[in-house]
């Protein structure tokens, strides 16, 4: 950690606000990206990442220094979108906005059929990640959409690299299986 | 797949992930560009990684996060009121489960408390400290004293024959 993040870190535990606000302009890309990653769809992800911060102010004196901040940053997104798709599962969902997940390139590509796709394809890989145990799929996020390291990881998730290697595997193994189709398409 | 595959496969996906040393790296890399089994596997992987991270990319890009920091300092505002209110309401136990835990004993010790001063309350003594005496006559064959009761306005006449014998009347 360098001196600026631990001054920025010390004033937040404080209560400074505006600690609180530069911490949010360094990190909330990453919050959201992992959020979304979990839940795929943006209202939620957003008030995900909402949630985070609010937590963080309020718990930031539990952190002692003795993990990287941003690992514990990321370990505390990751617990809040895992409650998150828990809670949401009790309530069932009136629609889902999967085309949200997708900016299509050109307007050719906007052609209904396109979007369909499009729509069709992230639908599907939301319920092959939905598939995954929440400790698999936290893995899997961290690696392929944060790029975090297999020893960050394991900080973040407070596991071995073994473990962190073991759920890797077989998460993809998993995903790709249910993904078969799409995977080979691709190629 | 070539015979090398097996030991080679364990290498593959920490190959992909880049968390191999430099000797297995180059060990993954002799051996890929002639295995089209191996390939297909880095292939695959790489699509997965596509499909998982390349919406995710697309969401980030596409959102502005200002007015999210003012909902999270709205948020922080509101939940410090929250806070107030829920300690306000751990004294007040709104709860009904709770309810019942504090009302209960404040109910029982509130029972007891009458219980306990009630007959102190009603009960009929004769105090003489709420006699005030009205005034007081000495002559040569008696003494008079005239009280008066302040609460129940009585008045009471005290005929004093001599030092050992009192009349009362009222």
């Amino acid at each position: 950690m360098d001196v600026n993040e631990a001054q920025l870190i010390s004033r937040c535990q404080q209560g400074d606000q505006e600690a609180l606000k530069e911490i949010f302009n360094q990190y909330h890309q990453k919050v959201y990206r992992i959020a979304y990653g979990v839940v795929r769809q943006r209202e939620e992800a957003l008030d995900i990442a909402q949630e985070v911060f609010i937590k963080l102010f309020r718990s930031i004196r539990q952190f002692q220094g003795k993990s990287r901040f941003y690992t514990y940053l990321y370990r505390m997104t990751m617990n809040t979108a895992i409650d998150h798709t828990r809670k949401m599962k009790k309530v069932p969902s009136l629609s889902m906005d999967a085309e949200e997940g997708f900016q299509l390139s050109d307007d050719a590509e906007r052609r209904p059929d396109r979007i369909l796709d499009h729509k069709e394809l992230e639908a599907r890989v939301k319920w092959a990640m939905d598939q995954l145990s929440p400790d698999q799929k936290a893995v899997l996020i961290f690696r392929e959409v944060e790029g975090l390291s297999y020893q960050e990881i394991a900080e973040a998730t407070g596991s071995s690299i073994g473990t962190v290697m073991s759920r890797l595997h077989y998460g993809r193994k998993k995903v790709q299986e249910l993904l078969k189709d799409y995977l080979e398409r691709g190629r | 797949m070539k015979s090398e595959c097996s030991s080679i496969s364990g290498l593959l996906e920490k190959y992909f992930d880049q968390e191999v040393t430099p000797e297995e790296r180059s060990l993954v890399e002799g051996h890929v560009p002639d295995c089209s089994a191996c390939r297909m596997a880095l292939d695959s992987m790489q699509n997965l990684r596509m499909l998982i991270k390349n919406p995710v990319e697309e969401a980030v890009g596409k959102e502005s996060f200002p007015w999210v920091w003012e909902k999270i300092e709205k948020g922080i505002q509101r939940k410090e009121r929250l806070g107030l209110w829920d300690f306000l309401k751990s004294w007040l136990d709104v709860t009904p489960l709770l309810k019942r835990k504090i009302l209960i004993p404040a109910v029982a010790a509130a029972v007891i408390l009458i219980l306990i001063t009630a007959p102190l309350l009603f009960k009929k003594t004769t105090s003489y400290a709420t006699l005030s005496v009205v005034e007081y006559v000495e002559s040569e064959t008696h003494n008079v004293m005239i009280y008066e009761l302040e609460n129940e306005k009585v008045t009471v006449i005290w005929l004093f024959n001599g030092p050992e014998e009192e009349v009362s009347t009222s």
